[in-house]
């Protein structure tokens, strides 16, 4: 099967490098300089990934990422400024799954984007039923039940909602969710098991400035309480 | 005159030079009370005295003048007639050397009155002492009368002024302890004033201190005080230019890494597409290939640095509970050549706040440093004590000599072992990165020569500990 990535950037220059590159790892890029060529682009091709630098003309990286997520649940990672706080967490908040900044190393792309592809392809195989309380997780759909509500979730929010559902009242640290979850190793960038906890809530929580689920353990790290 | 009173100023503290002002104004003024004070209570109490006293001795002479006309008047019994006031006595001469009084001898009197009365036709008076009290004596002599034939007659009172001399004591007394008091209050005020004068300059003095930490966006407060605004005003322009300035140039190198940072992307690409085909490329082509990948890594490098130590001057550091063995073993673990680690004194999952990759930052400076100097470090050591966690990094170098070792902390310094050896590799960023952020985590950076006598650096970074694991 032949994986397609989408690639948002408008500096040509580095869409070119970035092409060669990915093109390099037996991937096929669609290019697109702009978010509104994106979009088109999400909407006639099948992506299996999407790259998206958030400095963009027109419809800039967030708003981009928050009509694709709108409407799908393909893996996206954000291009960032380098010395910019905000800039990470908002484009996590807008739905995207990992983050590099700017100047990375293409093989540093090629990994993040093969540890995403990765867990969609394990998605697809057969796993049991998982139930804790009243949450159900499918695997093999990436839906879960809430009671008879059915909830969907992004691939990267669901794995992270089945770290923590396999140990029910086990407490996870970052480090082990950023592992599991992203594939990253000590110098994992904790927000975004922090932003991506925060989403989780949104979607599986009554009130999620009170969470009866996922539970912060101040510290420590978070666990799913039941 | 003026050296000396330039001198006087150098020993005294300002503090001590207002509170010895208000003293010294304290003990004028009451000193001055005290006298004035002393002084008309003395005089009118005194005058008051000798004015009842002159009152009963001209009626009391008035009586005896009176018996004068009698012919043989008995004169003691006159005197034990007359009315005495406040203890006065009396004392009656009718002749040169015949005196007639019932508690008084003619000795009693002091004799220079006695000389003066007989030559004057007026009254006189004089104060003296008797028996160790204060006397007021009034002397007159009485005009000889037609019919007897006593031609020199003197009458004399004594009234003692002890009573008066007891009560200017108790006033005395008390105007001390009142003089006292004044002077006490007037020191209190006096402190109290120059913590008033002093409580600007003291809070200036902490800002001051504040902006050498960094805090750049210290302020002294302002206030209406006329005095006090020009000092201040001047003093926070100060500070706003100067914040102005650090700003602007920590926002050119931020611009400058940000421009940098699109092109190095691209760079960095192209050289991984190229890489991967070196099988490809002559054999001189990937020589320069390899040249050009390794200063891009530099490059690279430089940037990152340059632009972290722009934004360290803002905002704020995330605040994660960071474990330094973990954190140290992690950023070692990067590393091709990987020195022991040596974990002393019980600082075995030892935990700082602060950020997690500045300070793996720090570590990882700290190695390429000793890397680019002296071939790798040797030796990493952690140890703890009094609530701080200390890291140091030892290397087998030429070391750092003694003038360097504050020097070396600033951005674009190169020890002097980079010229020795002729490298001229690294941009001196990398400590000057090791010193900012562990200042901004609230620790410091030591540069200096190892302990066991061998030759080599030994860089030590201390953290703020908040407990261990």
């Amino acid at each position: 099967m032949n994986i397609r990535i989408l690639a948002v950037e408008d500096d040509e220059r580095i869409l070119t490098a970035l092409t060669f590159a990915l093109e390099d790892e037996g991937w096929q890029v669609v290019k697109a300089d702009s978010g509104e060529v994106a979009l088109a682009e999400f909407h006639k091709e099948t992506i299996d990934l999407v790259l998206i630098d958030i400095m963009l003309p027109g419809i800039d990286g967030f708003e981009l990422c928050r009509e694709i997520r709108s409407i799908s649940d393909v893996p996206i990672i954000m291009v960032t400024a380098r010395d910019d706080t905000h800039d990470i967490v908002a484009g996590l908040e807008a739905g995207a799954d990992d983050y590099l900044t700017k100047p990375f190393a293409p093989k540093e792309l090629s990994a993040r984007i093969r540890a995403l592809l990765r867990r969609s392809r394990s998605d697809s195989t057969n796993e049991p039923l998982l139930r804790v309380g009243d949450l159900e997780l499918n695997r093999d759909e990436g839906v879960v039940s809430l009671g008879d509500k059915k909830i969907h979730l992004t691939r990267t929010e669901f794995h992270l909602l089945y770290e923590l559902a396999e140990n029910p009242n086990k407490v996870r640290s970052r480090e082990y969710l950023l592992e599991k979850v992203w594939g990253y190793g000590y110098f994992g960038d904790g927000r975004l098991v922090d932003v991506h906890v925060r989403r989780l809530r949104t979607k599986i929580e009554v009130d999620a400035a009170s969470p009866q689920y996922v539970v912060t353990v101040r510290g420590m790290g978070y666990k799913l309480q039941h | 005159m003026k050296n000396r009173s330039r001198l006087w100023h150098r020993r005294l503290p300002l503090r001590a030079r207002i509170i010895g002002a208000f003293t010294l104004g304290a003990i004028i003024a009451a000193l001055f009370l005290v006298i004035i004070t002393y002084g008309l209570s003395r005089e009118s109490m005194l005058r008051q005295r000798e004015t009842s006293s002159q009152e009963q001795f001209f009626a009391n002479a008035r009586q005896v003048q009176g018996a004068l006309r009698a012919e043989d008047p008995d004169f003691a019994l006159l005197l034990e007639s007359l009315p005495s006031l406040s203890g006065s006595r009396s004392i009656l001469r009718t002749s040169e050397n015949t005196w007639v009084s019932l508690s008084l001898a003619p000795s009693d009197l002091p004799t220079l009155l006695i000389d003066e009365v007989k030559n004057a036709s007026t009254a006189r008076q004089m104060r003296y002492r008797l028996e160790g009290e204060s006397q007021l004596a009034v002397g007159l002599r009485l005009r000889p009368s037609q019919i007897s034939t006593l031609t020199d007659v003197a009458y004399f009172e004594i009234t003692p002024l002890s009573e008066i001399e007891n009560t200017l004591e108790s006033l005395g007394l008390i105007l001390i302890l009142g003089a006292i008091a004044t002077v006490l209050i007037g020191a209190s005020a006096g402190l109290w004033a120059s913590g008033r004068v002093l409580s600007p300059l003291t809070d200036i003095s902490a800002v001051a201190q504040a902006l050498a930490n960094g805090q750049f966006a210290a302020r002294v407060e302002t206030t209406d005080d006329p005095d006090l605004m020009p000092i201040i005003r001047s003093f926070n322009d100060m500070a706003a230019t100067m914040e102005q300035r650090i700003a602007k140039d920590a926002r050119f190198a931020s611009d400058v890494s940000h421009e940098l940072r699109s092109p190095l992307m691209t760079l960095r690409a192209s050289i991984e597409v190229m890489q991967s085909r070196r099988i490809e490329l002559p054999e001189r082509a990937s020589q320069a290939l390899d040249l050009l990948a390794g200063d891009v890594d530099r490059f690279e490098k430089l940037v990152q640095d340059l632009l972290d130590l722009a934004r360290s001057n803002s905002g704020s550091i995330p605040s994660d509970l960071v474990n330094m063995t973990e954190l140290v073993e992690a950023t070692v673990a990067m590393f091709e050549k990987q020195p022991p680690i040596s974990i002393l004194d019980g600082a075995n999952n030892a935990l700082v706040i602060g950020d997690k990759r500045r300070l793996a930052q720090v570590f990882d400076n700290l190695l390429r440093n000793a890397e680019k100097y002296a071939n790798g470090a040797t030796l990493i050591e952690i140890t703890q004590s009094e609530g701080r966690v200390y890291v140091s990094v030892e290397d087998a170098g030429p070391g750092v000599s003694p003038s360097e070792r504050e020097l070396i902390f600033q951005a674009f310094t190169r020890g002097n072992a980079a010229k020795n050896r002729g490298t001229g590799g690294g941009a001196g960023l990398g400590l000057a990165l090791v010193d900012e952020h562990t200042r901004r985590h609230g620790g410091s950076a030591k540069a200096g020569n190892r302990k066991d006598g061998h030759r080599g650096a030994r860089f030590t970074i201390d953290l703020p500990m908040v407990g261990r694991k």
